[in-house]
């Protein structure tokens, strides 16, 4: 696959387009087809392959603006311009265009050729002019490139540099000067220097024009490269660093995350519910259609001479996953009862048979708290009325019972947050021996690591046998990976 | 960065666009570059084309506007929930099957004549086992029709997200590899693959899998430039006038925050409404008394009539600037 298109699909993937390798070996089948050489195109076509949704089209449109800027025809116009006016500086040339050049990004420039043209008569002092050329092939590369005010050469060797220096793996905007300086490094900074050193130290107006020509140019070649680098920082890095921060907070333990940080868990929660349901949600409804299975009635059948006797009728019945969820809101485990009242609040949004319960002293039902009212609400009313008074599973369990057991049948999966201490109370494992045997699925989530079960007031080896499954669930992923089984065994 | 390839034909490849565009112009169905681009692909990618978009943009239309312009037939699957392989594949005709079994009864004792012991019988049983399970007992279902085809086909599958997602997941086979699988007779690939587009008027997601193997097409709603082609073409006895008048009023009322926005097929339908009753111009009164035409619901009808005046003279005033200012 070719770099362009390479770096067009990551700069795509950066601004939250998914993109498949499927995809992107199609994009690479259309670029194939339809080239580079029209723009609308190109942006058509790919438009096609690469994103999938009205919302990624969107955000398609705008990054391919900004990533294919570079604009051959207005390049072409304004060198036709610089022709036109003739007794334009290259100089200010160059800082007129300055605003205006698109970093260039997707190809060369067409208008050089004109450029070059308009520059020799563009030098005002015509009398050094052949002094200055001598001066001038003396001098390296760069500053050649700077005083003839080449920018369609500059943007190249900018993009070549940047290329170089891997300009594409920028991560987060600390880095932008560290690039910046690598990239003017590569094109020849330190030469140009010690041009303009050289120039000054030499007699004669000639050279002192040179350099201070040369100055301005670099002047204006350290504002192209900053401009390129933001552009390039824009398109391929993360720019809010929002990435790499929910990277570290879905792995960082739940009791670690900080309270500013909560609203952007809950966005990440909010997502992973989304995406959960997304794979594990099934429409399947078909049940007793009175559509005749005759397949089935045939094979059935041939035991009494093909004569229909035992008729079989198509039925197919998936049921939604059923959840009770109980969930410890006392002091100890507050800070993870948050998140997993977060996650059962977005469950509810998506999902309709989520009951919830919360206990610290004694249970309630919040199920109702979560429907009317929102997140932020919902969690703080809970908090209040359940989470005050020290633990007692005892008293919970019992409250659950008379609550809700009757409702437990083989098609529920039940799931209990908490740390199993009880403050050496009892701890009423015979009304969780009930649930088990009712429930399809009982699942216990424990936010201590394994090592500290059973330590101290901890009684979770009393309820363990009770359990079809017993977590340690401290951090989202840890979250993520439990709602996705409970998904799975719930249908 | 800067390697621009030159890819042999790409300028070929934008006249074969521009001859896609003209043929379905030809056929009265007005594209967009992009729509136009996205037949081109379907053909030359030869991969299936998910068209989503709000209901009455063209979606369907657009399948059978390509099933014209390709000389090709139409093969059309309508997903609805519960829909299963039997009806969207193949089922064996089962009753042709019983009636076989019946009048072959007969003819089993001429079958199994001279043969010695059960092991022999069962042997000679065993030659036919297969004939029940033939190609004649098949009852071909819409995707097998399109898969056999013998010059190719057009094959639409519509609001494909009606259907169960299981439904989706038996799509892939056929989408990836353009081939299906019948167990009793094996695996079937097409001969010409078809040409395959799917819509979908996102009543649920579409699960990524299937989105992977697609291309993907959005139709939104019109501009008035193109809108007002689209009316020309399909009512062409329309006057330049009013055409213009009604489109700017529908571009209105898309506009406006309405429980259903009027789509283009409304606007053909008012189009054709208002020239039966020999209307030269938007007039209020006969805006009130057709609204029904482009608005489906009371809420909305309540909404618009309360405005209507505002409304009709804004269309009237915009249809007078050219369409750059539109």
């Amino acid at each position: 696959m070719d770099q362009t298109l390479g770096d067009f699909i990551k700069a795509l993937r950066n601004a939250d387009v998914r993109v498949s390798s499927m995809e992107a070996v199609d994009a690479h089948d259309v670029v194939d087809l339809v080239g580079y050489t029209d723009r609308d195109l190109l942006k058509h076509a790919l438009a096609l392959v690469l994103p999938k949704t009205a919302d990624e089209k969107n955000v398609f449109d705008y990054t391919f603006d900004q990533f294919f800027k570079f604009d051959e025809l207005d390049e072409m116009e304004m060198a036709d311009q610089a022709v036109a006016a003739g007794d334009a500086t290259v100089v200010p040339q160059l800082e007129e265009s300055a605003g205006q050049e698109g970093q260039g990004n997707g190809g060369g420039g067409k208008g050089c050729s004109a450029r070059t043209g308009a520059d020799g008569e563009g030098t005002p002092d015509v009398t050094g002019a052949v002094e200055q050329a001598g001066l001038r092939e003396q001098l390296s590369p760069l500053s050649q490139m700077v005083l003839a005010g080449d920018r369609a050469a500059i943007s190249i060797a900018m993009a070549e540099a940047g290329e170089a220096v891997g300009l594409r793996n920028i991560h987060i905007f600390t880095q932008k000067g560290l690039y910046a300086r690598r990239i003017l490094e590569h094109m020849g900074l330190k030469a140009l220097n010690n041009d303009i050193t050289e120039l000054r130290k030499r007699d004669g107006v000639a050279a002192a024009e040179l350099a201070e020509r040369l100055r301005k140019g670099r002047e204006y070649l350290l504002a192209q490269v900053r401009d390129y680098v933001e552009s390039q920082f824009l398109l391929h890095a993360d720019v809010d660093g929002s990435h790499l921060r929910e990277d570290i907070l879905s792995k960082s333990r739940l009791t670690n995350i900080e309270r500013r940080d909560y609203r952007m868990v809950q966005e990440m929660v909010r997502k992973m519910a989304k995406r959960l349901i997304a794979i594990h949600s099934r429409r399947r409804k078909v049940f007793d259609r009175g559509a005749l299975d005759i397949r089935k009635t045939l094979a059935k059948n041939h035991a009494y001479d093909g004569v229909p006797f035992d008729i079989r009728w198509k039925s197919v019945k998936i049921d939604r996953p059923k959840v009770v969820a109980i969930c410890d809101v006392s002091g100890s485990v507050a800070k993870v009862a948050h998140f997993m009242l977060m996650f059962l609040y977005s469950l509810n949004e998506v999902m309709p048979n989520v009951r919830s319960f919360a206990f610290s002293g004694r249970l309630g039902e919040v199920t109702g708290l979560f429907r009317e009212h929102d997140v932020e609400e919902a969690m703080a009313k809970t908090l209040t009325e359940w989470g005050q008074g020290s633990t007692d599973y005892g008293r919970a369990l019992q409250d659950f019972a008379t609550l809700a057991l009757n409702d437990i049948d083989s098609r529920t999966t039940v799931i209990v947050l908490g740390d199993a201490r009880s403050n050496y109370g009892d701890p009423g494992q015979e009304i969780m021996k009930k649930i088990h045997d009712r429930a399809k699925w009982v699942m216990w989530l424990n936010p201590e690591e394994k090592n500290t079960w059973n330590f101290a007031d901890s009684v979770m080896r009393k309820f363990q046998p009770y359990c079809h499954q017993v977590q340690v669930c401290n951090s989202l992923t840890h979250l993520e990976r439990i709602v996705s089984m409970v998904l799975r065994s719930a249908t | 960065m800067t390697a621009v390839k030159p890819v042999q034909g790409a300028a070929a490849n934008a006249d074969a666009i521009e001859v896609i565009r003209a043929g379905f112009e030809k056929l009265g169905y007005i594209t967009n570059p992009q729509i136009s681009t996205s037949i081109f692909l379907a053909q030359n990618l030869e991969k299936p084309l998910l068209v989503e978009g709000p209901p009455g943009v063209g979606k369907t239309e657009l399948a059978i506007a390509t099933s014209n312009y390709l000389g090709l037939p139409l093969v059309r699957l309508q997903c609805y929930e519960g829909l299963d392989e039997s009806k969207a594949l193949y089922e064996w005709k089962y009753g042709k099957q019983l009636l076989y079994t019946q009048i072959l009864r007969e003819t089993l004792s001429d079958v199994l004549q001279g043969a010695q012991g059960l092991a022999q019988s069962m042997d000679r049983l065993h030659k036919f086992s297969d004939v029940f399970f033939s190609e004649q007992f098949l009852e071909e279902r819409p995707l097998m029709r399109a898969m056999r085809a013998p010059e190719g086909a057009v094959l639409l599958i519509d609001e494909l997200d009606k259907a169960d997602q299981e439904f989706e997941s038996f799509l892939l086979e056929l989408l990836s590899e353009y081939q299906i699988t019948i167990p009793e007779i094996g695996t079937m690939k097409a001969k010409v693959k078809p040409v395959v587009f799917l819509t979908s008027n996102n009543t649920r997601e579409l699960s990524d899998a299937l989105k992977r193997r697609c291309l993907h097409l959005y139709i939104p709603f019109p501009d008035a430039a193109l809108e007002r082609r689209i009316i020309a073409a399909r009512v062409p006895d329309i006057s330049a006038r009013l055409r213009n008048e009604l489109v700017a009023f529908v571009q209105e009322l898309r506009a406006l925050d309405l429980k259903k926005l009027p789509a283009v097929s409304e606007t053909i339908d008012w189009a054709r409404t208002l020239l039966l009753l020999h209307a030269n111009t938007l007039e209020p009164e006969m805006v009130r008394n057709t609204l029904s035409v482009i608005l489906k619901f009371q809420d909305d009808i309540e909404a618009v009539e309360a405005q209507l005046g505002a409304l009709t003279e804004g269309a009237l005033k915009a249809a007078e600037r050219p369409l750059g200012t539109v």
